[in-house]
């Protein structure tokens, strides 16, 4: 941040550099924002009308304003939502404790460098799969190896309906990819904390499970937050897992990705602001978790 | 309290397909109660010593005993004692008070009122009983260094262990923390291990003091016998600042022959070094003086080269003529002496050590006489 | 003081240096077995180790079933002849799958728009995230709101992001049209035309992605002591000069893990794929490796040749991040 005063002086002086970096950088805000805000004017238009007879980027005019879509939207994802959070949520907290685990195990204990080097690649490389490369296996895993339908029908008998084993199956699945990087996040943190400290405490008597339950995990709050907001984000975003394991959309435990990606969709064409307002419901979760932790999601990115 | 042996303890680490031996053969016994001080240069070891003592890192082969313990193959916190690292190690989401009774917690089943009248106790004996609900943040490096150290007597081990405790204090308080570090450890009588790379602080606080260099104990003694009967070149070097001068020298049937000068030698000397060829000759720059006249053959004709005045002495750099040598003398302060003037000094003959030229021991040392252990700098 | 000492001291007598919990080892003069095996086990692997098991072992396993066991699985699938709704026999294994995916001209289109959108993607997104940071550096006032902007679409999900490109191209009635009628160009069917729907969907993978790539090179240009944007300024370098000659040289590292990165997405660009149709059919023009396999796989039911196909993906991930574990190797941050 440059201290006011030079700011103050930069103004003064029409410095038409500084005109032009502001331009510049007002510019591609627009740019980013287009799309978004085009989404969102949209989402309160009326179809076909509102939408071939008003400008993509101008607000509604009254005669064409409606709230139907989001209604509409809300009707239709509002299950997603909930199936979602379902598995979301818990799938983030599992995977970013079992990498912060996983990752003190591989930093502060000690063991050899050498045998903890190949460890670490495979964590790395982890984060990188694309998961096409797993995809058959994964629904043959689940569909006939861990068949969790018929070890949970119990529950069935309860009057859940079994479509919600897919839920479960997601959020084991998304635990399973998601420790890779959980591992990798937690592993750059514990890697700048100071090792004496650990000796210290492993002097004074602690054992490795009790240094990591009074030192490692309460200074581990700051990135518990960028690991638990990158996190929910992917795993809330995520389409593909939710496609192979629930496949359909009118299933009862359709994630709202799964859903939105069929919202709208008919045969005289695409209902675009019932579109728009989908989108924006389902991105709420994640929208207002980066407006509130804007930097730490930053700083998960960066890392 | 316990005595703590060091037996033939030797670490090697393994670099790639490369062994590199970091301690090497050390042994050394440290009575119950006493303070011993390891130094040496960078990378000598003395770090690796104290931490294979402490169980972080593993030995290679030989012994450390504890008592009546071989604690070689102990886990750390078994260890019975406590350690003060160069970084302090403060927890910082905890208070002084957790931070101090952390270790009593962990390591022993006393109960809460207990932790808290000993802990309260032993920040009354370091003078922190204002800062235990504080978090380390809060507190200036001389009080962190304070925790640190009551972290470790609140335990009451067998041993203290410290790495370079106080470099990161700025000096006037490095200096004063190091009576009072000195003091306390003389009152609770822990047999304390202390490593650290400042001599200062090896001359000024050790009973005795280790000199490690690549890995070899190379003397251990007190300090002034390291000082003045150093067991080789390289202790005489590494005591003492300025540092001793040396000189390549030649034996020849009772003299020793130089590129700079000759040097007669006493009939004494010369039979302690009779039958060695290449040797080195010391002189302390302390125990070199400036004479007005020659006056026998231990006085040389030198050239001022530089004067660093210090206010109560001055350093002196002088070079003999038509060589490289230079010799370093300190001297009184309110002599008064110019660069490039012509000056005798004197290489008084019974303070002058010879060291043999290729294994660097000491041939012989410098006769100790009273009136010279007086005026051994002390803090 | 001395009076304290000692009633400190007297209290510490009696005590025993018991320990806390059962973890620690005790060595006593006749280990048991299991203390045996694990002196053993500490002897090769460090005194930690057998420790530290519980922390790090159950994330393993479950990384090494679902994701290493998961990919040697996929490729014994993709050796199999794996279709429809039968069992698969592991029992006749050959190289059959892949032999018709060379030939397969769907595939190798689907290969060479995957190895495009790879590189144009990285590319484009870099350069400007590159320019984005450089702007943002430039110790701009509200330098957080500018950069939460510009980060937002990152947070987005490729289904939402998918959604408002669908809208921004639209024929008629898009921003990207009507944009570029008021200059006399277009309209462009974005998503239609066969030839510059690879490129519609690089440009808004880009918007996605800038921030991200603006974020790391940020974090890389903060590194850089003023020292050295001061040196060469005093040197008389340009701007230009000075980003080009002095700084954009140092932020090597960044570039390397911000394309690992970006690959990587674009590979896993299916679900915006995906999304623009509501189908497992890409506009025609935009078929990927990755679109490619999942349709073969859960639409046509050709399991195995789907598997195959993955492997193929993954081979081209594992070229890019092959080289970045060895490089990061070298640097020591393994």
């Amino acid at each position: 941040m440059a201290d006011a005063e030079e700011d103050a002086s930069a103004l003064s002086s029409v410095d038409l550099s500084r005109v032009a970096l502001y331009g510049a950088l007002l510019a591609v805000m627009a740019a980013i924002l287009t799309p978004i805000e085009a989404g969102l004017v949209t989402s309160f238009k009326t179809s076909p009308g509102g939408v071939s007879s008003t400008l993509p980027f101008a607000p509604p005019t009254p005669e064409f304003f409606t709230l139907s879509k989001w209604s509409a939207a809300l009707n239709a994802l509002g299950r997603g939502m909930v199936n979602s959070a379902l598995y979301a949520i818990p799938a983030t907290v599992i995977s970013a404790f079992l990498g912060s685990l996983a990752a003190y195990g591989l930093t502060q204990a000690q063991w050899k460098p050498r045998y903890k080097a190949p460890l670490l690649a495979l964590v790395v490389a982890g984060i990188f799969i694309p998961y096409q490369a797993v995809l058959v296996p994964l629904s043959r895993f689940w569909a006939v190896y861990a068949p969790l339908d018929e070890w949970l029908s119990f529950l069935w008998a309860l009057g859940i309906n079994d479509d919600y084993v897919g839920i479960l199956e997601l959020l084991i699945t998304h635990v399973a990819y998601g420790v890779p990087i959980c591992t990798v996040l937690f592993r750059s943190y514990y890697k700048n904390m100071s090792i004496e400290m650990v000796e210290s405490a492993r002097l004074d008597g602690a054992s490795l499970r009790r240094v990591y339950r009074r030192i490692i995990l309460p200074l581990s709050t700051p990135m518990f937050a960028v690991v638990l907001i990158y996190q929910f984000t992917q795993i809330w975003n995520d389409l593909l897992f939710a496609l192979v394991l629930v496949s359909t959309e009118s299933s009862p435990a359709a994630p709202v990705t799964l859903i939105l990606a069929g919202l709208g969709q008919s045969q005289e064409g695409v209902d675009f602001p019932l579109r728009m307002a989908g989108a924006f419901i389902a991105a709420l979760p994640t929208l207002a978790v980066y407006v509130m932790f804007g930097e730490e999601f930053a700083e998960g990115v960066a890392s | 309290m316990a005595e703590l042996e060091l037996d033939a303890l030797t670490k090697v680490f393994q670099d790639g397909d490369d062994e590199v031996v970091a301690v090497d053969d050390v042994s050394v016994e440290i009575d119950d109660g006493e303070f011993l001080v390891v130094v040496g240069p960078s990378g000598c070891g003395k770090s690796t010593t104290l931490r294979m003592v402490a169980g972080l890192e593993s030995v290679t082969s030989g012994r450390i005993r504890l008592g009546d313990r071989i604690i070689n193959e102990e886990r750390p916190q078994n260890r019975d004692i406590a350690m003060v690292f160069q970084s302090y190690a403060l927890y910082p989401h905890m208070t002084v008070r957790e931070n101090m009774s952390f270790g009593l917690e962990e390591s022993t089943e006393m109960p809460d009122d207990e932790v808290r009248e000993r802990v309260e106790d032993t920040a009354g004996l370091m003078g922190i009983e204002g800062l235990l609900d504080r978090r380390p943040t809060e507190l200036s490096g001389g009080q962190q260094q304070r925790v640190a150290l009551g972290r470790a007597i609140v335990r009451d081990p067998e041993v203290f262990l410290m790495d370079e405790p106080l470099s990161n204090l700025d000096a006037k308080l490095r200096s004063q923390m190091r009576t009072e570090l000195q003091r306390l450890q003389e009152d609770l009588g822990v047999t304390t291990m202390y490593v650290t790379h400042d001599q200062t602080e090896a001359m000024t606080m050790g009973d005795r003091i280790a000199i490690l260099d690549g890995g070899r104990l190379q003397q251990v003694a007190t300090p002034l016998e390291c000082y003045h009967e150093p067991a080789n070149q390289f202790v005489a070097g590494f005591v003492g600042e300025p540092s001793m001068n040396f000189f390549e020298m030649r034996y020849e049937e009772g003299r020793l022959v130089g590129d700079a000068f000759e040097y007669p030698l006493p009939a004494e000397i010369d039979e302690a070094v009779a039958g060695a060829t290449d040797v080195v000759l010391g002189i302390r720059p302390e125990a070199v003086e400036l004479v007005g006249e020659r006056d026998g053959g231990h006085d040389f004709p030198v050239v001022v080269d530089v004067v660093e005045p210090m206010g109560n002495e001055n350093t002196v750099y002088l070079e003999f003529e038509d060589t490289a040598e230079t010799l370093v003398a300190t001297t009184d302060g309110m002599l008064r002496i110019t660069e490039d003037e012509r000056v005798t000094a004197r290489i008084p003959e019974d303070a002058i050590h010879v060291f043999d030229g290729t294994t660097g021991e000491a041939l012989h040392n410098r006769t100790v006489v009273d009136e010279e252990v007086a005026s051994v700098p002390t803090e | 003081m001395r009076d304290i000492l000692r009633t400190v001291r007297r209290r510490l007598t009696h005590d025993d240096p018991s320990t806390d919990g059962g973890t620690i080892t005790e060595q006593r003069p006749s280990p048991g077995a299991t203390q045996r095996v694990r002196d053993r086990l500490g002897d090769r692997f460090g005194s930690d180790f057998v420790e530290s098991l519980p922390f790090w072992l159950p994330t393993f396993l479950l990384m090494g079933l679902f994701v290493y066991g998961a990919i040697i699985w996929n490729l014994l699938i993709s050796l199999t002849d794996y279709q429809g709704f039968v069992q698969p026999d592991y029992t006749n294994l050959d190289l059959e799958m892949y032999a018709q995916a060379f030939t397969d001209s769907s595939v190798v289109s689907a290969s060479v728009n995957t190895f495009l959108l790879l590189i144009a993607f990285t590319l484009a997104t870099l350069a400007v995230g590159l320019g984005l940071a450089i702007l943002v550096d430039r110790h701009i006032r509200f330098e957080n709101t500018f950069r939460t902007i510009y980060l937002l679409p990152m947070s987005l999900s490729f289904v939402v992001t998918a959604q408002f490109w669908l809208w921004m191209y639209n024929f008629n009635n898009g921003v990207v049209n009507i944009l570029l009628g008021v200059v006399g160009l277009g309209p462009v069917d974005w998503l239609g035309n066969q030839s510059v729907v690879l490129w519609a969907v690089v440009f808004a993978l880009m918007w996605q992605f800038s921030g991200y790539a603006m974020v790391v090179y940020l974090a890389g240009l903060r590194a850089i002591p003023t020292e050295h944007y001061e040196a060469a300024k005093v040197d008389g370098a340009s701007t230009l000069k000075m980003y080009w000659r002095v700084i954009v040289p140092q932020l090597k590292g960044s570039t390397i893990s911000a394309s690992v990165v970006l690959m990587v997405f674009a590979l896993k660009a299916f679900d915006f794929l995906y999304s623009l149709v509501s189908g497992y059919r890409p506009p025609a023009g935009s078929d990927i490796l990755a679109t490619k396999m999942v349709r073969e796989a859960y639409s046509n039911l050709n399991w195995a040749y789907g598997s195959a196909i993955a492997i193929m993906l993954f081979a081209m991930a594992l070229s890019i991040i092959g080289p970045y574990l060895v490089y990061q190797f070298r640097r020591g941050n393994l």
